[in-house]
């Protein structure tokens, strides 16, 4: 198994699909009985002022089951998880967690991931880190690595078949 | 000697390096033993937005890896902290969650107990080491500079599952730069996101988030900015340019890791300590040691 797997609508998603829909019906009952719209998540929104995502909205969405349509919508993706939402709501609905699953199921309906995430998911299977070591510029524009600066090497799977099966095998295993 | 096993999680241990050097420079002159540990992978949490049940296992291996070798855990990074700390809360409440991961470890030959606890820079300089314990080791106060704090979102919330700072009214590093010997002032824009996390789809507005922060807090007339995250600290340090020219700013902020002041007031070297590093502009104030 692969990225492949972990990202498409292959039939292994189909139990992943599953898991999320019941994570977000869980949050819908929930929501339907806490949430009273009092938008305190939207004026603290950090995603708010720029990229115009209003938290307040996306828990009323849910609470009428427009669940697909969220999915299918950008606005999903502006969220920069700053958990302010989620502190502050006097109810305790953090929309941060109901944008975290609309996310989930996104990537699961085999919908294009935006960004970098493919990338960075393809770089922890194969070596478990975001990326691999880089070289970085001194002010007076020198390249230097890790062990030019006396740091040790730095820590990895140390059995990478083991780390990708496991890996691999979280697309199917239940929630 | 308190011993520590590092967590370096990614994007410190990958590029930014003078945070790295800083903590393993300034943390032993206050008696802690950092141990370096094989096999640690990423924490997970940059990637919550794509598998959240990912994040969860990353996380409960990382953590598992350290109590094979019965350490607590010290993770400099603020989202790697919130990964970590997620697991251990989500984990300690849901058994089934919990024999499901273990299930999964197994393969690495790992366990997940729970046992290892957790600290990052700020509480580990303010809670466990203290105030009063920093002060007796500064050999060069960090006179006539106000400083700006930047916690990073994810060492202030969610408070539910426990953060290392007060989540309204963050205070610590104040009081740790105060023991330096700096001077510190609220601002109103403190809470104020970096935007880190959209770099990966929306790189303009990261910019701006980022750039809007650091032009507030320099029109406050700050002689400098301190955080305590790596991936805050790419934003404000290396691209503050970027984020500059994003909001029309002409942007001259120097920007610390709270450990490399730390290591100045100590009197170490400022190359041991990463300065040269630094992208932004830190030669403007005059610190510490040479």
């Amino acid at each position: 198994m692969s990225i492949v797997d972990l990202t498409s609508m292959g039939e292994a998603q189909a139990q992943l699909r599953t898991e999320i829909n019941e994570r977000l019906a869980r949050l819908q009952d929930e929501i339907s009985d806490y949430c009273f719209q009092c938008a305190k998540c939207t004026s603290g929104c950090e995603a708010h002022k720029l990229l115009e995502l209003e938290p307040h909205k996306i828990v009323a969405l849910l609470k009428r089951g427009l669940i697909d349509e969220m999915v299918n919508s950008d606005v999903i993706w502006t969220c920069m998880s700053c958990f302010k939402c989620r502190e502050r709501c006097p109810q305790k609905v953090a929309p941060v967690e109901i944008l975290f699953a609309l996310k989930n199921m996104a990537v699961a309906s085999g919908k294009q991931i935006p960004g970098k995430y493919t990338a960075m998911l393809q770089s922890i299977l194969s070596i478990g880190l975001l990326q691999d070591v880089q070289s970085v510029t001194t002010h007076d524009n020198k390249m230097v690595k890790r062990d030019d600066l006396g740091l040790p090497a730095v820590s990895k799977p140390m059995d990478a078949a083991k780390f990708q099966m496991v890996l691999s095998k979280l697309a199917i295993e239940k929630v | 000697m308190k011993k520590y096993a590092l967590y370096p999680g990614c994007v410190m241990s990958t590029e930014q390096y003078a945070y790295e050097m800083s903590v393993r420079e300034s943390l032993p002159l206050l008696g802690v033993e950092l141990i370096d540990l094989q096999g640690f992978s990423c924490c997970g949490e940059p990637l919550k937005s794509v598998n959240q049940l990912l994040t969860l296992y990353l996380s409960a291996r990382n953590l598992a890896i350290a109590e094979k070798q019965k350490l607590d855990v010290f993770a400099p990074c603020a989202m790697c902290h919130l990964a970590l700390s997620e697991c251990k809360w989500v984990l300690g409440k849901n058994a089934d969650m919990k024999k499901r991961m273990n299930e999964m470890l197994a393969t690495e030959d790992l366990k997940y107990e729970g046992t290892s606890k957790l600290v990052h820079t700020v509480d580990l300089l303010h809670d466990h080491i203290g105030i009063e314990e920093i002060k007796k080791h500064v050999t060069k106060p960090l006179k006539g500079v106000k400083l700006a704090t930047h916690y990073g979102c994810h060492i202030i919330r969610p408070s539910e599952i426990g953060r290392p700072v007060d989540s309204e009214h963050p205070m610590k590093m104040e009081r740790i730069l105060e023991a330096l010997g700096a001077e510190t002032a609220e601002y109103p824009e403190k809470l104020d996101c970096c935007g880190a996390l959209l770099q990966i789809n929306l790189d303009e507005s990261a910019l701006t988030k980022s750039g809007q922060k650091l032009k507030a807090v320099q029109e406050h007339g700050f002689d400098g900015l301190v955080d305590v995250c790596p991936w805050c600290h790419k934003m404000f340090d290396a691209r503050q340019t970027k984020a500059g020219e994003t909001v029309a700013a002409k942007l001259d902020l120097p920007v610390f890791y709270l450990t490399q002041l730390l290591g100045l007031a100590f009197g170490i070297d400022k190359k041991k300590l990463g300065l040269e590093l630094n992208l932004s502009p830190v030669d403007n104030i005059k610190l510490g040691g040479k």
